[in-house]
């Protein structure tokens, strides 16, 4: 509209220029009527009233015409400004409908990727935007119904593994029982059928161990792994565990250190399921490191938390396994551990277990410097 | 001599225990279900003097029986045999006196070790 303005003011100044020519070139006509009146010998006072009444109308007209011109430009140099400001204007409500919508979108996008699945955006402003954040919520929405349906196939998953776990219970406790009951009487068999039932009975204890694990794993998954921590001390965790392996550990004539601390805290754990972590990382020291190799178990106080450590000095893991060996059926390299009789879950367990009592589990290694693991658990404050 | 009632639905598992029991030197009564862990105890004479009661059974279960028996004011001790360990997580049987817990598959050694312990 100021824009308007100023048009119509540029050619209002264009139309009184042209009725100043027009008035001016009136004005010399008429006194150079007068003028060639006096020359043929017309009475001289009117001739040069005439002239000089000319003359003087047409400084009025000059002088009138300044002060319109002034005006003019005055005027079209306002719509000028008032043109540009609203042009300005109209551009930053324009950028502004665009970008709360888009900024909408961003922020919603980034609550999607957080996990956020129920976030939706408010549909509006330019019909582009508007088609954009419709797309948005219609991927939303889809998100949310596959994201329904993959919990409910975990569910199930996590249900099936419970009860396969329970049905597989009853006949492995049958085959056991009645492979004992003949090692029972081992000396009526034959070395032959004596070893027979040695390897019916090593087999029968590694698939309990692994429906053990898968149990507490589909557990895990289904957040029913619970833990009863109470006041424990580190020490008697620590000799506990290496108790159970040292047989195991002796036979391959490894070493195995122990080094706690003294005046070490107690921590809040549940004792059987943190000497099962111990065992574990033992268990691990011991299988994937050669014969004579040493393992050492220290604990520690780390500021408000114990750290308990396993280390051994066996093959190491180069990096990029070592990124993966919390992961589930994450086993060493076959090629050097045919004898490993390891679930590939211990780790995995390890880790949910750990984290159940708030506490961290970290592995180091590299290939010919052994590995260790650490495991923080919060103390006890007294 | 001690005499121990033992309940499971599985025949094979009957078998397994009377077999390690009996080799133990107890004398074993079996039932098949928690109807008849109620009837034998009325029936038995000498009464039992610890009961072996797997948790999940058809028609009634071990956690069933027990909860009957005790109303009943059967103080004996029981041991609860189960392959699920989420039903002993939960609690199902928080109402009742248990002596205790055994998972399949069976550790005997542990389990002779308990009876002895609470028939002392």
């Amino acid at each position: 509209m100021l824009t308007g303005l100023a048009v119509i003011g540029v050619a209002r100044f264009l139309q009184q220029r042209q009725d100043f020519e027009d008035a001016t070139a009136r004005s010399y006509q008429v006194e150079i009527a007068a003028r060639n009146r006096l020359a043929e010998g017309a009475p001289r006072g009117p001739a040069s009233a005439t002239i000089v009444a000319q003359k003087r109308a047409r400084q009025n007209l000059r002088d009138e015409i300044d002060s319109e011109t002034r005006d003019t430009a005055l005027l079209v140099g306002a719509g000028l400004i008032a043109g540009l400001t609203g042009a300005a204007l109209l551009f930053t409500g324009l950028i502004a409908s665009m970008r709360r919508p888009l900024e909408e979108l961003v922020d919603a996008s980034g609550r999607l990727a957080a996990g956020d699945l129920e976030t939706r955006v408010k549909v509006g402003g330019l019909s582009e935007t508007a088609a954009l954040g419709e797309a948005f919520n219609e991927m939303a929405a889809e998100l949310q119904r596959r994201a329904g349906e993959r919990d409910q196939l975990e569910t199930m998953k996590d249900e099936f593994v419970l009860t396969a776990s329970h049905e597989l219970r009853s006949p492995l406790t049958s085959v056991q029982g009645f492979a004992e009951l003949l090692m029972l009487e081992r000396d009526k068999l034959s070395p032959a059928q004596a070893d027979t039932v040695e390897i019916i009975l090593d087999n029968t204890r590694h698939l309990v161990r692994l429906l053990n694990d898968l149990l507490d794993l589909a557990r895990s998954d289904a957040g029913r792994l619970t833990i009863k921590p109470s006041p424990t001390d580190v020490s008697s965790l620590v000799e506990d565990a290496v108790r159970t392996m040292r047989s195991q550990t002796e036979a391959r004539g490894q070493s195995l250190e122990q080094r706690i601390d003294p005046g070490l805290p107690q921590v809040s754990v549940d004792r059987d399921r943190i000497r099962q972590v111990l065992v574990n990382l033992l268990t691990n020291a011991h299988e994937y490191s050669p014969d004579r190799a040493s393992i050492e178990v220290t604990a520690s106080r780390r500021d408000g938390a114990v750290e308990m450590a396993v280390r051994d000095d066996g093959p190491g893991m180069a990096a990029d396994q070592l990124d993966h060996i919390f992961d589930r059926f994450t086993r060493g390299d076959a090629g050097l551990t045919q004898h490993v009789g390891g679930t590939g879950l211990g780790l995995a367990i390890s880790k949910s277990l750990v984290e159940l009592h708030g506490g961290t589990i970290e592995a180091e290694s590299s290939p010919g410097a052994g590995s260790t693991f650490r495991v923080r658990l919060p103390a006890v404050t007294l | 001599m001690t005499r121990v009632l033992i309940a499971d639905d599985s025949e094979t598992i009957l078998l397994l225990l009377r077999t390690r029991l009996e080799m133990e030197g107890y004398e074993v009564l079996t039932a098949d279900d928690g109807v008849e862990v109620i009837e034998a105890m009325r029936a038995a004479d000498p009464s039992p003097d610890i009961l072996l009661l797997d948790a999940m059974m058809p028609r009634k279960s071990g956690i069933d029986a027990l909860r009957e028996l005790r109303a009943a004011g059967v103080k004996t001790p029981v041991l609860i045999v189960s392959a699920h360990q989420d039903q002993m997580d939960a609690g199902a049987a928080n109402d009742v006196e248990v002596s205790g817990y055994i998972t399949k598959p069976i550790d005997f050694e542990a389990l002779f070790a308990r009876i002895a312990e609470l028939t002392a």
